[in-house]
């Protein structure tokens, strides 16, 4: 049996930060150990300084591991090969304020020895896909709202189509629409076979989309698994269905009872507010009238 | 350890970090260099954002400030005449270029990286296919391509302001041109207009001219009726002759001793008329000279003494210190080996006194001997220097006079400026319609006595295959002008043209220099000798900037900003700190000290430190690069075309010096986080 190919890999990851005395130091990230597969959309979620954007920076060969190993596409982190084929969407948009959104994609496909056509190509195509207004595409990125210059954070994540993209934090400081986008955006990532490292704590993001997650507290891995393995209530029967009338409804509580089930709940489904929400503002983008109640 | 006075060891050892540094880069960055192909291209993406960045930081603004800066130093400060216009205009905007630029691209590039480094576009730039080198790399190029694009305005500007000035010199030059004439054609003015002003009104002073200057050999007495002819050195002034003494060191035991004999000729200013040479030598002092002995191949290695010439102007030197020559210890073979051979510098300090001394023929017996040599080398024990001993002392900026013939010694013929041109058939020298070359003279004039009378001097010139039949002219010059002369084509042949030049009046004493006579050559494009000179100024940025970038490389900007001024300031010092550390300790207050102190302890101790103290700067001043080399103004100030040599060895020099700090930059960069 070949083994599985993995896009990222790593062994004891530890970083520690120095700080003049010991009592100073920081422990960021202490033995981690991952396996990210090619093609599936991997979260790495934890609370704020769980070591999330540490084990990132370390991936992107950015910072020194203090021990350990860092695999990325069967590399060492930060092989400038390797980083070829990778996309990097950092948890703030850091961009050159003076610089145009074309500017910027266009100095950023230089660093990928574009041409000349190859880069007009992609950096319409991109700032198209991110849905950047082409109104605003020339003025400097210092007037952009957060959402607009996120949307240029991602389109130079994608700008050379790699085949493993890093994102960190992807919603933050987007609108509700912009995050479903988002959402959108890499599910289709993953059905093109891109690889997706997803580091958030927006849970509602990680659950949406990640096929596999690990969960970090203080710099050590504390939870890890398949999504559906993790969420899964083992014990726990449900049943959905429409046009169910009150004497039906009787009838099968009564028949749970009977069957000796425990716990037994009964109630409407509801839907998510982010879902109400999209589904309101894509009917007035159609120029329907509202959608004002919930409905799956 | 004991080193030999010769070896610059701290120099070596300042070459020898270098050299690991170089190693270093080579075995760690073999990759990121052998990327550079295509990694060229992304350093230069680098470089035009680092470009957008400097143009949003302004960089335009130097430009307009540069200029304002300069009118308002034009404006008060007022020239003496329409050379020096020039010369202070070109002065005030290529210094004014040179500081704007230095500092603000010093500024920029101490900023760039540490607040890509703040700002945090390093992560995002981090995370794509580029090296650190590429990095560093794109950082300096923006830097300098921005700086390299506002010298290009500056240049523009400056070229036409001093359009504009020559405009008005060639404006003004005619009109008194046109005054004199006039005056002169109506027997109101006795003087006709000078040939300077009308070659101002027709040419204007921007120009680069193209001289061959020659050699000054003597500012002195020389006697043209022996063969071959017999100089002397002048008493008080920069003359030195040298005697070169071919392998002479033999042996610690037996130091040389050296046996000068000279014919000496004594002026007494206050004497009367036809005072002999006996009462002129009874009422006057003993005649001093200065004697250095040096190997010529290694010349720290010295041995000085001042001598009295006894009444027939003889001097013997027994040289105290001699051992210093035999030092050169070889350990291959455990002997003392060759150190080469041996210059005897003689200078005299004593003013009025010509020493005439012989070239070493059968006519004219060496004025100089060496006795007490060991049998190996001398077989006499005596040995005598090469034939015809050198004489100098004219430095480029240094003034020389010539004294006019005198009242009080109607014998002593006027002293002679010889100057000397030697290859000019491969010279290319133009020549006229007339079958004549133009000579231009640079000459003032002190009037001791007849105030009244002009300045005329006598040219005399003459091949030296043909000495017998010189051409001979007098011309009149004038204080701080040019002055042309017309020679005849046949003086240029293979052998070497002398010119001399002496005085016509009593009392007149012609002050020249170096410089002062230049044989023409066709003039060189004015814009052109601009550009080389803004180049000069270039290569001393691009120094500077690679300094500053490699800085930031791990420093933050105040810092690098410190770092990158004392390297400037240090590289600046490299002679004056290099001149402390030869003096060494106490030395430094050179005459000033006791030398009763000397053998105390404490000031052994006090000099001790102090020597240590230079020499650890010497040593830092070692490992920068020497920024006293660029001189943009060298040339141009003068109306001198700068040769092509100067800008392409200023430019390999500033390759050669920013490779080493280029590779200490990516050796600091190469582990650094960017995040």
């Amino acid at each position: 049996m070949v083994a599985e190919f993995a896009a990222i890999e790593t062994r004891d990851l530890t970083k520690i930060y120095p700080g003049f005395w010991k009592s100073q130091q920081v422990q960021a990230l202490t033995n981690l150990n991952l396996r990210v597969r090619q093609g599936e959309i991997f979260g790495l979620l934890g609370p704020n300084g769980s070591g999330k954007t540490t084990a990132i920076k370390l991936l992107l060969g950015l910072i020194n591991a203090t021990s350990g190993e860092a695999l990325v596409m069967g590399q060492q982190a930060g092989d400038q090969d390797t980083r070829r084929r990778l996309g990097y969407l950092p948890e703030e948009s850091y961009l050159y304020r003076f610089l145009n959104a074309r500017q910027t994609m266009d100095f950023y496909a230089r660093l990928f020895n574009m041409n000349r056509s190859q880069r007009r190509q992609a950096v319409d195509y991109y700032l198209d896909f991110v849905g950047l207004d082409p109104a605003v595409r020339g003025r400097r990125i210092g007037t952009y709202s957060k959402g607009q210059t996120r949307r240029v954070a991602l389109a130079q994540a994608l700008l050379n189509n790699p085949d493993l993209v890093i994102m960190d934090e992807p919603t933050s400081g987007l609108d509700p629409v912009g995050m479903l986008e988002i959402k959108n955006m890499i599910l289709r990532l993953k059905a093109a076979g891109k690889t997706v490292l997803l580091s958030s704590h927006q849970l509602a993001d990680v659950e949406d989309v990640c096929d596999r997650l690990v969960i970090l507290y203080r710099g050590r891995v504390e939870l890890e698994g398949a999504l559906s393995d993790l969420l899964e209530v083992k014990d726990v029967f449900q049943l959905e269905a429409r046009k169910v009338s009150a004497e039906l409804q009787a009838k099968l509580v009564e028949m749970t009872n009977a069957g000796g089930a425990e716990d037994i709940q009964t109630g409407r489904p509801r839907v998510r507010l982010e879902d109400l929400f999209k589904r309101l503002v894509d009917a007035k983008r159609r120029g329907e009238p509202g959608a004002g109640s919930a409905r799956r | 350890m004991n080193h030999h006075p010769g070896f610059d060891y701290i120099a070596i050892s300042a070459y020898a970090v270098i050299g690991i540094l170089v190693v270093a880069f080579v075995l760690l960055a073999f990759r990121d260099v052998g990327r550079l192909r295509t990694g060229i291209f992304r350093a230069w993406a680098i470089g035009r954002t680092t470009i957008a960045e400097a143009w949003n930081a302004r960089i335009w603004a130097i430009v307009p400030i540069w200029f304002v800066i300069c009118l308002i130093i034009s404006l008060l400060v007022r020239p003496y005449s329409a050379a020096s216009q020039v010369e202070i205009y070109l002065t005030i905007l290529l210094r004014a270029q040179l500081v704007m630029l230095l500092v603000y691209l010093g500024i920029l590039a101490c900023v760039s990286l540490p607040r890509e480094r703040e700002r945090r576009t390093l992560i995002t730039t981090g995370s794509k296919p580029i090296s650190r080198l590429e990095l560093l790399l794109g950082k300096v190029i923006g830097i300098c391509a921005a700086g390299l694009a506002m010298l290009v305005l500056m240049t523009a500007i400056t070229w036409g302001f001093m359009v504009v000035i020559n405009m008005h010199i060639k404006h003004d030059a005619a009109v008194l041109y046109e005054h004199e004439q006039h005056s002169y054609n109506a027997m109101v003015r006795r003087i006709p207009p000078e040939p300077g002003v009308r070659y101002t009104a027709r040419h204007g002073v921007l120009q680069a001219q193209n001289y061959y200057t020659g050699t000054l050999r003597i500012a002195g007495l020389i006697n043209y009726q022996t063969n071959p002819p017999e100089r002397a050195l002048k008493g008080g002034s920069s003359e030195t002759l040298y005697f070169e003494f071919p392998s002479l060191p033999a042996q610690v035991v037996s130091p040389p001793v050296f046996l000068l004999h000279f014919t000496v000729l004594r002026l007494n200013p206050g004497a009367k008329p036809n005072t002999s040479a006996q009462q002129t030598a009874a009422v006057l002092p003993p005649v001093r000279i200065h004697i250095t002995a040096v190997l010529r191949d290694n010349p720290m290695v010295t041995a000085q003494q001042s001598l009295t010439l006894s009444p027939n102007g003889t001097a013997e030197w027994r040289p105290k210190h001699w051992t210093n020559f035999f030092s050169l210890y070889d350990p291959t073979t455990g002997r003392l080996f060759d150190p080469g051979p041996v210059l005897l510098k003689v200078t005299s300090p004593t003013l009025g006194a010509y020493l005439f001394f012989g070239a070493g023929t059968k006519a004219q017996p060496p004025a100089c001997l060496a006795f007490n040599l060991d049998r190996s080398r001398a077989p006499a024990g005596v040995m005598i220097p090469k034939l015809n001993p050198v004489i100098t002392g004219f430095k480029s900026n240094n003034k020389q006079e010539i004294v006019g013939p005198s009242y009080s010694h109607p014998g002593i013929p006027a002293e002679v400026a010889s100057f000397e041109f030697h290859h000019l058939p491969d010279k290319r020298i133009p020549i006229g319609k007339h079958g004549n070359f133009t000579v231009h003279l640079f000459l003032s004039v002190d009037k001791q006595e007849n105030e009244a009378l002009p300045a005329i001097a006598d040219i005399t010139a003459f091949t030296l295959a043909d000495p017998a039949h010189p051409f001979r002219m007098q011309v009149r010059f004038a204080e701080k002008h040019l002055t042309v002369l017309k020679l005849p084509k046949s003086l240029l042949d293979e052998s070497a043209l002398v010119i001399n030049i002496q005085s016509n009046y009593p009392g007149h004493w012609i002050k020249l220099t170096q410089n002062s006579v230049q044989i023409v050559r066709p003039p060189s494009s004015f814009i052109v000798n601009l550009a080389k000179s803004e180049f000069i100024i270039f290569c001393e940025v691009v120094l500077l900037v690679v300094i500053g970038v490699t800085a930031s490389a791990r420093l933050g900007w105040p810092v690098a900003m410190l770092t990158t001024m004392v390297c400037y300031v240090l590289g600046n010092l490299f002679h004056f700190v290099y001149k402390l550390m030869i003096l060494g300790g106490f030395g430094l207050y050179g005459p000033y000290i006791d030398s009763k102190m000397k053998g105390l302890w404490y000031y052994q101790i006090g000099s001790f430190i102090t020597a240590v103290m230079v020499k650890m700067l010497y040593a830092l001043v070692r490992l920068m690069p020497d920024f006293t080399r660029f001189d943009p103004l060298h040339d141009i100030i003068i109306s001198r075309n700068l040769p092509w040599i100067v800008p392409v060895v200023d430019a390999g020099w500033t390759l050669a010096c920013a490779l080493p700090i280029l590779a200490l930059g990516y050796l600091l960069l190469r582990k650094q986080e960017l995040a």
